[in-house]
């Protein structure tokens, strides 16, 4: 009988579990301003997550003013504002349960590719839950295991997102050095055979009658 | 005992309510607020993106939000393409929909929406895109009925894939490092020698130039 209520309420929170977590990840192209609306089914969840600009540092020169980023919360405050970055991680207790907003805005025209990832991890505690129900802590330990092994999950992404990053800048420095460097040679030749031509006409005709 | 009563009786009393939620899931009954909300605007498609590795599983489903006129919601039309061009999912004039698909190359992967000709109201509508790849896609319920295996210990071998997943990730990424190590030498050495070689380019073409004047003033009877 103990057992049986031990499954049952073993499996109501493992579907508990299944619904708890939220993980977004994807890349987004801005033009102009861009948001992306998140649903944060309990208040006190964490939500976690960072962004990462996929193709600057080739094509943005050193006055670039980045990107500018906020995260409303649906009460209408503003949570997190960043201005002129290239991406950054974000952490946050939601303080209230409802629709955020994450915002990003580019003041230039040319469109950016944003690599974006939202975590909202929830670990269930009495305070959810009704009177004459009970938390199994093995549920609580479970969670905040799942919540650390996610939090590894996020670090890992915007890793990968910067990485992305620095080998597009590692190709390009590589077709530059050779591109540049090929194109300087032909350059030097054109410039001194110029020069050649330049001076074989300066004495082409007898020096009698054109001195210089 | 009392209280394990209680919790049981409720058990049960929940347990339907759950299952209702897992089964209508992929409907439109009762979408599953576990998605991202995008908007699209009245004009114009837009897209997400991600970049994916080979061989993953990918899952997405997609329902368009409306909150003002529930009896006629506006559709949408999707497409999803792999970053060689292939078209792996095409729907039109919907107002939900899935796709699921094995990715065979590693790269970009392209999800477009965009709205319908049909309703040209000048309004943005609200699109839910819930996007799962790896091991979040995976399917658990098959798994626990396959193997048996339930409660606690089908929490704990999704934590176990979570930990191979990270695994995986790690080796990705160290070997992503290995490569760019190597590019970033051949760079190095790639600059060095270039630049000792226009250095020799530079003396050897003043040294040709030098060389063909004269002959060109001696031949002219300049010199």
């Amino acid at each position: 009988m103990e057992r049986k209520w031990r499954k049952i309420s073993g499996l109501i929170g493992l579907l508990l579990l299944n619904f708890m977590n939220n993980v977004s990840s994807l890349s987004l192209t801005i033009t102009k301003v861009e948001c992306v609306y998140e649903i944060v089914r309990f208040e006190g969840d964490i939500v976690s997550g960072n962004f990462v600009v996929v193709d600057h540092h080739i094509f943005w020169s050193s006055d670039h003013p980045g990107i500018d980023f906020s995260i409303t919360s649906p009460g209408g405050d503003i949570l997190h504002n960043l201005k002129g970055t290239s991406g950054d991680k974000f952490s946050f207790k939601a303080p209230r349960s409802g629709l955020y907003q994450f915002c990003f805005h580019n003041p230039l025209s040319t469109p950016e590719t944003i690599a974006l990832y939202i975590h909202i991890g929830h670990i269930p505690n009495e305070h959810n839950l009704a009177k004459n129900e009970h938390v199994d802590p093995i549920n609580v330990k479970i969670a905040e295991l799942r919540e650390a092994l996610e939090a590894v999950t996020t670090e890992q992404k915007y890793l990968k997102a910067r990485d992305a990053v620095h080998r597009r800048t590692n190709e390009s420095t590589k077709k530059r050095v050779i591109g540049y460097t090929v194109g300087e040679y032909i350059l030097l030749t054109i410039a001194s055979v110029l020069q050649v031509v330049y001076i074989r006409r300066l004495f082409s005709k007898s020096v009698g009658y054109n001195r210089i | 005992m009392n209280k394990g009563m209680v919790f049981g009786g409720r058990a049960a009393c929940f347990l339907p309510i759950f299952l209702v939620l897992c089964l209508t899931r992929n409907s439109n009954i009762l979408p599953v607020a576990e998605a991202i909300w995008l908007t699209i605007p009245s004009s114009g498609t837009k897209c997400v993106s991600e970049e994916i590795q080979s061989n993953v599983v990918v899952l997405g489903d997609y329902y368009v939000i409306d909150e003002n006129n529930p009896d006629h919601i506006p559709t949408i039309s999707a497409r999803v393409t792999s970053p060689f061009g292939n078209n792996l999912h095409h729907n039109e004039n919907a107002t939900h929909g899935q796709f699921a698909f094995t990715t065979s190359e590693s790269g970009n992967y392209l999800a477009c929406f965009w709205k319908d000709g049909s309703h040209q109201k000048d309004s943005e509508l609200t699109l839910g895109v819930d996007w799962k790849t790896g091991i979040a896609a995976k399917d658990w319920e098959s798994v626990a009925k396959k193997e048996k295996i339930e409660g606690v210990e089908l929490v704990l071998r999704r934590l176990q894939g979570i930990v191979e997943t990270i695994r995986g990730n790690l080796i990705y990424l160290r070997d992503r490092e290995a490569d760019m190590r190597e590019v970033s030498e051949a760079t190095n050495a790639r600059v060095a020698w270039f630049s000792i070689m226009s250095l020799g380019v530079c003396i050897a073409v003043s040294v040709l130039q030098i060389w063909y004047l004269k002959r060109y003033f001696v031949k002219k009877k300049l010199i």
